[in-house]
């Protein structure tokens, strides 16, 4: 399975440069779609980050959300620029997934993933009652003067989800990624290897706030409007779900193949069933049937078409 | 101090329904440990049932409970044979996804069908109130109370009198010793998703004439049940009843006295949910032993 360095190497120059070059080839539906891919791969490899170290997060709009408000409230607030909003957004998200990981320090499985759900609720529902600060319900534009062109949103979507992926790599190579593995395997016992489960829930939570923030800040400077819907929207929670699950939970490429196979299935469906209502529908039919049947996902599917190295289980 | 009465008043009767709302997820977590991510659906369908009962055939939400009731534990019937029942084994997360997505379906599918405009259910008493020196008492929630405690009532004879309630109650004590008894475990899982998914109808159709309904109503009353049962703890019926009252109290005393209430009490279930889970994972009455 292991590919060789120099040919990931290449992959990921390539799919750099195609980020780059893709938004001046295509028109604005093409853009529409790449920001969307870019947001789907970004926020799957977040989530399987938490994940992978058995953190199952049922409430990823928290992040989205906090980034979107974040970027929006400096721009309109401080008058900060595109590039400006995005790194402290992603380092108030970075700074929340902290502070959710100190606070659920004891918690595991079931009880995490309720607290996350519970948090995005929470801060919807504050979203709302503080008007003051967020617009209310009634929602809040960005500044239109400081918009960038789209094009160039789309193209800072796809480095930052290349970039994740490389991210994500370089994880899955160091010992670090062993002691995730560890902790979601059984954290009392990690615990007794000598690893510190507070530490690794600290980073990688950071680590999966800070990119969720990210796609969150860079898709309201492309969306322009944002209220507590659409900041703490379950759309985006499951978004972030779907793309690992059916790509392959815990596998590098999973949330890549299955952000995008989302993608591709519900670009479809709106065009065959031709309305927007569908999707989640979609997704949640996605959901089902790849949990019944393909529980490793798409690339534990293609493992079982080769032949299986002897005397070496993968995964788990 | 007609406040204060006001105040208690409206939370006991509030609680009613809440717990029976909360008992549906209980029970279902109690038996079969897993946690049922599609209960507010089965919600929305319960509201939905006694909606259309009422508007198409004129049968009060009183009436037709029974029936919505048992339609919906038929469709959770059918749910289970088609996709839980094949997942018992897997792991608790892969249960949650699954029933997610199931929640997500029926979500868009009532959606699609019934629109997502907002509907209520007008009977003769979800209006009107009897006034009581400074102190109204709205008819509605009191038929709501009555129905909910009735139908507790009922569930506890059920798992306390009936043999197939004591299997079922064994089931949920321990899963292998109930097997070694003869107790066909599969068909105590399906019956439990069943009834927990026709205690969710009950409380959609109670809650049918008191709020208003909207394919997307579940996910916030499966919430609240949430908070409910985490704070009562996991898997107790006599602790989800104390933590219905309690999110209750803690919402009506939000709504009456903190400025803007009746928007901030939307958000004490979360806060009660978040608090509860870092304080005592185990909830008020529940047992460690079982939790992660």
């Amino acid at each position: 399975m292991i590919a060789s360095r120099g040919l990931v190497l290449t992959l990921y120059v390539l799919a750099a440069v195609i980020a780059v070059a893709l938004p001046f080839g295509v028109g604005p539906l093409g853009v529409n779609l790449m920001l969307r891919a870019g947001s789907i791969v970004l926020l799957g490899i977040s989530w399987n980050l938490a994940a992978n170290a058995g953190l199952i997060s049922l409430g990823h709009s928290t992040f989205w959300g906090l980034g979107s408000y974040a970027a929006l409230l400096m721009a309109d607030r401080l008058g900060w620029s595109f590039a400006a909003s995005i790194v402290p957004a992603a380092a108030l998200g970075a700074a929340v997934a902290v502070a959710l990981a100190v606070i659920t320090g004891r918690l595991r499985g079931i009880y995490f993933a309720i607290a996350t759900l519970a948090l995005s609720e929470g801060l919807r529902a504050m979203a709302v009652m503080l008007p003051d600060v967020t617009g209310g319900g009634a929602g809040i534009f960005i500044s239109q003067e400081l918009r960038p062109d789209a094009r160039t949103v789309a193209i800072v979507t796809g480095l930052g989800a290349v970039g994740a992926c490389v991210i994500a790599h370089l994880l899955s190579r160091t010992p670090f990624h062993y002691a995730c593995r560890a902790m979601r395997n059984n954290e009392h016992s990690a615990q007794m290897l000598g690893i510190n489960p507070l530490r690794i829930r600290v980073t990688v939570l950071a680590l999966s706030g800070a990119i969720a923030s990210f796609a969150g800040a860079v898709n309201i400077w492309y969306g322009g409007f944002l209220d507590p819907d659409i900041g703490f929207d379950l759309h985006i929670t499951i978004l972030a779900q779907i793309g690992p699950i059916l790509g392959g939970i815990n596998t590098l490429a999973g949330p890549i193949i299955g952000g995008l196979a989302t993608l591709a299935i519900s670009e479809l469906s709106r065009s065959w069933l031709g309305a927007q209502g569908y999707s989640l529908l979609v997704y949640g039919a996605i959901l089902i049937v790849a949990i019944l049947y393909m529980p490793d996902g798409i690339a534990g599917a293609l493992r079982r078409l080769r032949p299986a190295p002897p005397a070496r289980s993968i995964g788990s | 101090m007609s406040l204060i009465l006001q105040c208690l008043l409206d939370s006991v009767l509030l609680g009613g329904l809440y717990s029976l709302m909360a008992v549906g997820l209980s029970l279902g977590f109690g038996i079969t440990r897993i946690i049922n991510f599609a209960y507010g659906e089965f919600i929305m369908l319960g509201a939905y049932g006694a909606f259309f009962c009422s508007t198409l055939m004129g049968i009060d939400p009183l009436l037709s409970l029974p029936l919505v009731a048992a339609g919906v534990a038929l469709i959770a019937a059918i749910i289970f044979q088609l996709c839980l029942g094949r997942a018992l084994r897997a792991a608790p997360i892969n249960q949650i996804l699954l029933l997610f997505g199931v929640g997500l379906v029926l979500q868009n599918v009532a959606a699609i069908l019934w629109t997502g405009d907002a509907r209520s259910v007008t009977t003769s008493y979800s209006l009107s109130g009897e006034q009581v020196g400074d102190i109204t008492i709205s008819d509605g929630r009191v038929v709501a109370f009555l129905l909910a405690v009735l139908l507790i009532a009922i569930l506890l004879m059920w798992l306390h009198r009936t043999e197939l309630g004591r299997a079922t109650r064994a089931v949920a004590q321990n899963r292998q010793a109930a097997v070694l008894m003869g107790i066909n475990v599969t068909f105590i899982y399906l019956l439990s998703f069943a009834l927990n998914a026709a205690l969710g109808a009950a409380t959609g159709a109670i809650s049918s004439f008191l709020l208003t309904i909207t394919p997307f109503m579940g996910f916030h009353m499966l919430v609240k049940s949430f908070a409910i049962v985490v704070l009562g703890g996991l898997g107790s019926i006599a602790g989800t009843l104390a933590g219905a009252f309690v999110l209750a109290f803690a919402e009506t005393v939000v709504a009456y006295y903190v400025p803007e209430g009746i928007g901030w009490a939307e958000g004490v279930a979360f806060v009660v949910l978040l608090l509860v889970l870092i304080v005592r994972p185990q909830g008020i009455l529940g047992q460690s032993e079982g939790v992660a």
